[in-house]
């Protein structure tokens, strides 16, 4: 197990909670173990065949990544996962193969909303370390997605870190076989494709089940029927902990966000009452009838300093962090990524030292220019990240005009019921001009009528949305976009052309 | 119970929305949203009730709100609705209005059997029963309803494992559905009503883009204080450009 450059060991013993992690010098968890019938079931094949399955994959990843590149050239879109879909029908098995040969293992993050975010800080903390990593960046995270990303892989990457979609991880932890899986949490989100949340636990449950035998599950303590889901395998909790804020408690108690998930006790059913609550039905919970009670988290991010979307300043095990991206999401982001980079035998001192330096990306409240002024970009793709970014929003004196724009594509979900669940009535008392968007805008409209807002004319046309906030914004205030996942890319190839492409079909 | 809105002085319309901690799905809370502004609108007064598991609904409530919820919540909430029956009957008796979407409609019937074959009894105050079917109904519905006199076009969008018949005369369709599945995917119909019981399948939510619908449970609800007497209009431009726009959408 070495570093890229091929020096030191970087994953050392360490012990958690009780629990300690294999010897720096125990072989990876790959090692050992052949890959080549594509399932990672361990049958040996002879040299033969391994040396052709890996011509084979040599070649075919080379044709993939050439009709990537014409695809995007010609700009017929899809860029982004094409690669994937044809390595994987020209090479089957080509992921297993490739993943078994990074030799300091996957990591796998999953849940409904921080996927991208947290692996991003997770890659950026291993690459502090001199580790060369994978991973599927742009936020594709269906088996194409990861197939396209593995073809990109630089030859020396020896760790791969990938976000995984909550219904795809099952099916592609035989061929991943991730020694982590960070699970961030479980919001209602597609439930036009998943049904109902408990569907949701299930599949992250039977991805937990095909965990090896020394994997580890990163889980959220704060998320009640997560925490639950994950009980009896080896898990490791990451919380979140503001504490100026006083307890709110009871069902009906007034104040509470309207989004929050229904969280009876996930054991046996009765009310929780919440000593804390930081998003949603996050937070720190005792059940009023049995023993139920949320975990201490093994790794817990404590809330100092908030300043809207811009940063938050938290302190980690007695270390402060200051993120350059502000919310409450990236508290639990960031808390995800050093619990796994400290399962992995990283200090969360130096975990905190690469996370100084962690730049939001893709719309995850990034920083844009649009019509000689800033504009943040905020992605909202559910009611749970809307009930993150409002506060901020709400509460930042810098922002002048707030755009929203909601989508109703398969990606961003086709039933936008879930606007309704969303405190906009917040956001109207801020009192600044609110431009309704996206392919919804009527919709939207609407939305903002009823939470007491009187909302500019709808723009449906994300371009046109930005040019009447940049316009409705007074001198020396920034305009922000919340946008649903579609309307998000939408925006960016707006402002940032071929730039963007790489961004389409994350999701079929 | 935890009250919103003027305490004192006797509101015009007390709403009690019950479990709103865990019959919540997907934007239940919009038709509530919808119904207290367009009222307010109005200016009549208005109060909202939360009501959750051993609290009392309150004795004046004009409309009752129950919302849907996964399996395991309804569940949960089972046992306490379903013996809410004598209470909610005293409510309908000084003809306050109920009404249920999704999982809050099912339980208004007299039974209710889960994706896993468990059967769970109802209020019975729909003459319609709920059992399982294979797969899920899900998307965009357009549904031509009438309701207590008033004939419109309701937008929505549906999302529910169950099958529902009405079971005998004295619960009818509240719509037809040229254009979804509806209660069962068989026979065309919408959401029923019986007397002061309503009850749809339609999220969406489906009360803000189709305001004829909250207008006309709000009309039977406020009869107590205006007579039946028709609901000032409002300027509904917005709520009219989201409706026309649902209508062009695909399934």
């Amino acid at each position: 197990m070495t570093t890229s450059n091929g020096s030191e060991t970087v994953f050392q013993s360490v012990a958690v909670d009780n629990v300690s992690m294999p010897a720096a010098h125990s072989p990876p968890p790959h090692e050992g173990f052949n890959h080549e019938d594509g399932t990672g079931a361990g049958v040996a094949t002879p040299g033969g065949a391994t040396a052709r399955a890996r011509l084979r994959d040599a070649a075919a990843a080379a044709a993939a990544l050439a009709a990537g590149r014409l695809s995007r050239t010609m700009r017929a879109g899809g860029g982004s996962s094409l690669p994937g879909v044809l390595v994987e029908s020209l090479s089957p098995g080509f992921i297993a193969r490739r993943a078994a040969r990074l030799a300091d293992g996957v990591v796998a993050v999953s849940g409904t909303n921080g996927k991208t975010t947290t692996a991003s800080m997770i890659r950026v903390i291993l690459r502090q370390e001199g580790l060369s990593t994978v991973g599927n960046e742009s936020g594709a995270n269906l088996k194409r997605g990861i197939a396209t990303a593995l073809v990109d892989a630089r030859s020396n990457a020896t760790v791969g870190v990938f976000e995984v979609d909550e219904a795809a991880l099952v099916s592609l932890m035989p061929a991943l076989r991730p020694r982590l899986v960070v699970l961030t949490n479980m919001f209602r989100d597609q439930l036009d494709r998943f049904g109902e949340v408990e569907r949701v636990a299930e599949l992250l449950r039977g991805a937990c089940e095909r965990l090896p035998d020394d994997g580890y599950v990163i889980a959220n303590v704060d998320d009640p029927l997560l925490w639950h889901t994950v009980e009896g395998f080896r898990r490791i909790g990451f919380g979140v902990r503001r504490p100026s804020v006083s307890p709110t408690s009871g069902a009906g108690s007034p104040g509470i966000d309207p989004g929050a998930e229904p969280t009876p006790c996930p054991r046996c059913g009765a009310p929780l009452n919440y000593e804390e609550r930081t998003i949603g039905h996050l937070g720190v919970v005792r059940c009023t009838r049995c023993s139920m009670r949320s975990a201490t988290p093994d790794y817990e991010a404590r809330v100092l300093i908030r300043d809207g979307l811009r940063s938050i300043v938290l302190d980690v095990a007695g270390v402060p962090l200051t993120l350059s991206t502000g919310g409450l999401h990236n508290a639990y982001n960031a808390a995800a990524a050093i619990a796994a980079a400290g399962v992995l035998g990283i200090s969360p001192t130096r975990s905190v030292t690469a996370l100084e330096s962690f730049r939001p990306r893709f719309g995850r409240a990034e920083e844009l220019q649009a019509n000689g002024r800033p504009v943040w970009l905020a992605l909202m793709k559910n009611p749970a990240a809307a009930a993150a970014l409002i506060p901020e929003i709400a509460e930042d004196p810098r922002v002048g005009a707030v755009v929203v724009s909601v989508n109703d594509l398969v990606a961003d979900g086709r039933d936008i019921s879930w606007i309704w669940d969303v405190d906009f009535e917040r956001l109207a008392t801020a009192g600044v001009p609110l431009i309704p968007s996206g392919t919804r805008a009527p919709d939207v409209a609407v939305r903002l009528k009823y939470a007491g807002a009187d909302p500019l004319p709808a723009s449906r046309a994300p371009a046109d949305a930005i040019r009447a906030a940049t316009d409705a914004c007074p001198p020396g205030k920034q305009a922000v976009v919340m946008a649903t996942y579609t309307a998000m890319l939408d925006i960016r190839r707006a402002f940032l052309g071929d730039r963007a492409v790489r961004l389409l079909d994350v999701r079929s | 119970m935890t009250g919103i809105g003027p305490g004192m002085g006797g509101p015009d319309l007390i709403i009690a929305h019950l479990y709103p901690d865990l019959l919540r799905t997907y934007g239940d809370r919009g038709n509530l949203i919808t119904l207290v502004r367009r009222a307010e609108w109005r200016g009549f007064s208005v109060r909202v009730v939360g009501v959750t598991r051993d609290e009392r609904i309150p004795a004046r409530a004009n409309l009752v709100l129950i919302g849907g919820g996964s399996d395991r919540l309804q569940a949960i909430v089972g046992p306490d609705l379903v013996a809410r029956r004598p209470e909610l009957e005293e409510l309908t008796a000084h003809d306050a209005v109920i009404f249920g979407i999704c999982g809050g409609y099912q339980l208004l019937g007299d039974f209710y059997v889960a994706a896993d074959g468990r059967s769970m009894p109802g209020l019975g105050m729909l003459d319609i029963t709920t059992g399982p079917g294979k797969g899920r109904i899900i998307g965009r519905v357009r549904a031509q309803a009438t309701l207590y006199g008033d004939t419109f076009e309701c937008v929505g969008f549906e999302n529910h494992g169950g099958r529902t018949l009405l079971r005998t005369s004295s619960a009818t369709p509240l719509a037809s559905v040229p254009h979804g599945q509806g209660n069962n995917g068989a026979d065309g119909t919408e959401g029923a009503v019986q007397g002061n019981v309503v009850g749809t399948y339609l999220h969406g939510p489906v009360l803000p883009a189709t305001p004829a619908f909250a207008d006309a449970l709000l009309r039977r609800a406020l009869a107590p204080r205006t007579k039946g007497a028709p609901l000032e209009p409002l300027n509904d431009r917005l709520e009219e450009e989201a409706h026309a726009l649902a209508r062009t959408l695909r399934r």
